[in-house]
């Protein structure tokens, strides 16, 4: 249990390889942007940021289900591991598409749906750790934190839907664009093939971050569980 | 038009601001780890003494 | 053939016998509530108080001079009742945590989903009350009529899916040891697309929109109730189990 497994060795080596691809690909690969500039870069990776930080909110809804049904620790674990690095991607894709915004919206930020929804993403995040804070017993601990998660990634989409009716002013890059939207543009081959390129790197990387965070979490229990063998 | 606007900076930034946050959470990955390694081993030969 | 007849109308029986002590217990988780709350009334005075405070606030903070009042009115009344509201979600779970209450109910023989809607129903009730004094008190001081159908239902349907939730986060709140900061963290971000939809509602109904503007902000406070009373309803267990 305490060796590094191999695979993940590999794993590790692969999300290297590919965070560095993807990184050359960016500044060398993808044309410049003929009205925006080199601002438009950035708009890689805060897609896959963005990304990740909703994949992990799905995530921590799915092991909230899957502990509520199984009590088995190790979805409590994986909760708190997804959580937390969605906070940390989120955090990443809210500041550079405000960083993306200044230039081209002249404002770093607006009530937008999307940034909105984020945003609420994130306190929500916030308020899950600090519930788990408040609470030492660690069994009532992942039923509590697997209860908010479900109430969590069900509250969002109904967010996103409430600000959705005002109008928007977000670009949507991929499907039907938004004719008014600020900053949209039509991507050439190269620029979707870095896109998408950055998409799977990240997904990459959550998913090798996510295997040393849920080791981290499992040795915090072990570490937790010898503290309250020893304090009885 | 007058070609693409200037907005080198920003770019810059956004990619500072990407790159140190994931830096400073693997960073605080290890740290992590490492502390709880050897709080493990201190309580582990406590354990080993009682 | 007689006999499965005879079977499916005792298990009918047995149903029915089971609903009637289903809504007699159900009836007497509300009514302990309620007649604590009577001879008490701290729960609700504390929450009135804490109201007019805010809408005093709102007074100097906006100034409510006539032409403002029109566009914030259905803001700061629901400002108003989800503070008041929290603040009453909060007590009556800390009392019922504090004097063993709920450790009493969880032994009772009746169904977890009793427990969870009394008390929801109970805090319905105050926040309601609380409601029913402050659109008065409010269309005195400002001299605007918010007595219409539509805004009573809006407020109807808000407060349900506020206390729906609140009920759920705040019998998870009181468990913490950060419980007396805990509860609006955990609330105000889920019950976001509540609160939009029944400010923009309210409005509607206060400006006299036309019914076709409002009916988005209506269906979506109606999907928000039916959802989380059903969420809360299937998760209620595993909060309070021990």
């Amino acid at each position: 249990m305490d060796a590094k497994p191999r695979l993940l060795t590999i794993l590790d080596a692969v999300t290297a390889l590919m965070m560095t691809a993807a990184t050359i690909m960016v500044f060398a690969y993808a044309p410049m942007e003929a009205v925006m500039g080199p601002v438009q870069k950035v708009f890689y990776f805060h897609v896959a940021h963005s990304w990740v930080g909703m994949l992990s909110f799905v995530v921590a809804g799915i092991a909230g289900i899957a502990y509520l049904r199984t009590k088995n620790m190790k979805w409590d674990i994986v909760g708190l591991a997804t959580v937390e690095l969605g906070m940390v991607f989120m955090l990443v894709g809210i500041v550079t598409g405000s960083i993306w915004a200044r230039p081209i919206w002249n404002t770093w930020w607006t009530w937008d749906p999307r940034l909105t929804t984020t945003t609420i993403m994130e306190l929500i995040y916030a308020a899950y750790l600090m519930l788990r804070q408040g609470i030492e017993d660690p069994e009532r601990r992942a039923r509590f934190g697997a209860v908010y998660a479900i109430v969590g990634v069900i509250s969002v989409p109904l967010t996103f839907f409430s600000i959705r009716i005002f109008r928007t002013i977000h670009p949507v890059v991929i499907g039907s664009g938004d004719a008014g939207a600020e900053g949209s543009f039509d991507m050439t081959p190269r620029m979707l093939q870095v896109f998408f390129f950055s998409l799977i790197t990240f997904t990459v990387f959550y998913f090798d971050l996510m295997w040393h965070r849920i080791r981290l979490g499992s040795l915090a229990q072990r570490v937790e569980q010898l503290k309250l063998r020893l304090s009885e | 038009m007058d070609g693409p606007a200037n907005t080198m900076v920003y770019m810059i930034a956004g990619y500072a601001v990407i790159f140190t946050v994931l830096l400073v959470y693997l960073i605080s990955l290890v740290i992590r780890w490492r502390n709880l390694r050897q709080e493990e081993e201190i309580l582990r030969e406590i354990e080993k003494k009682s | 053939m007689n006999t499965s007849a005879g079977a499916s109308e005792k298990n009918q029986a047995a149903e029915t016998g089971g609903a009637a002590s289903y809504f007699s217990a159900l009836w007497a988780v509300i009514w302990k509530d309620l007649a604590a709350e009577w001879r008490s009334r701290e729960l609700l005075s504390a929450m009135l108080v804490f109201a007019l405070l805010v809408i005093l606030i709102f007074n100097f903070a906006l100034e409510l001079d006539a032409l403002a009042r029109n566009n914030v009115t259905s803001g700061v009344l629901w400002v108003t009742f989800a503070f008041a509201g929290t603040l009453g979600l909060n007590r009556s779970m800390a009392v019922e945590k504090d004097r063993g209450c709920l450790d009493g109910l969880l032994l009772a023989p009746v169904d977890r989903s009793v427990i969870f809607f009394g008390k929801a129903i109970s805090n319905l009730v105050f926040m309601l009350v609380v409601a029913a004094i402050v659109l008065p008190v409010y269309s005195i001081l400002y001299n605007v009529n918010l007595f219409r159908p539509g805004l009573m239902l809006v407020i109807f349907l808000g407060s349900t899916g506020y206390v729906a939730v609140g009920t759920l986060l705040s019998s998870m709140a009181v468990q913490a040891r950060t419980r007396d900061i805990l509860l609006p963290i955990l609330l105000f971000p889920v019950a976001i697309p509540l609160l939009v939809a029944a400010v923009k509602a309210s409005a509607g109904f206060l400006q006299a929109l036309p019914i076709e503007d409002i009916r988005p902000w209506l269906n979506l406070l109606g999907v928000y109730d039916v959802i989380f009373i059903a969420v809360a309803f299937m998760v209620f267990d595993f909060v309070v189990e021990e």
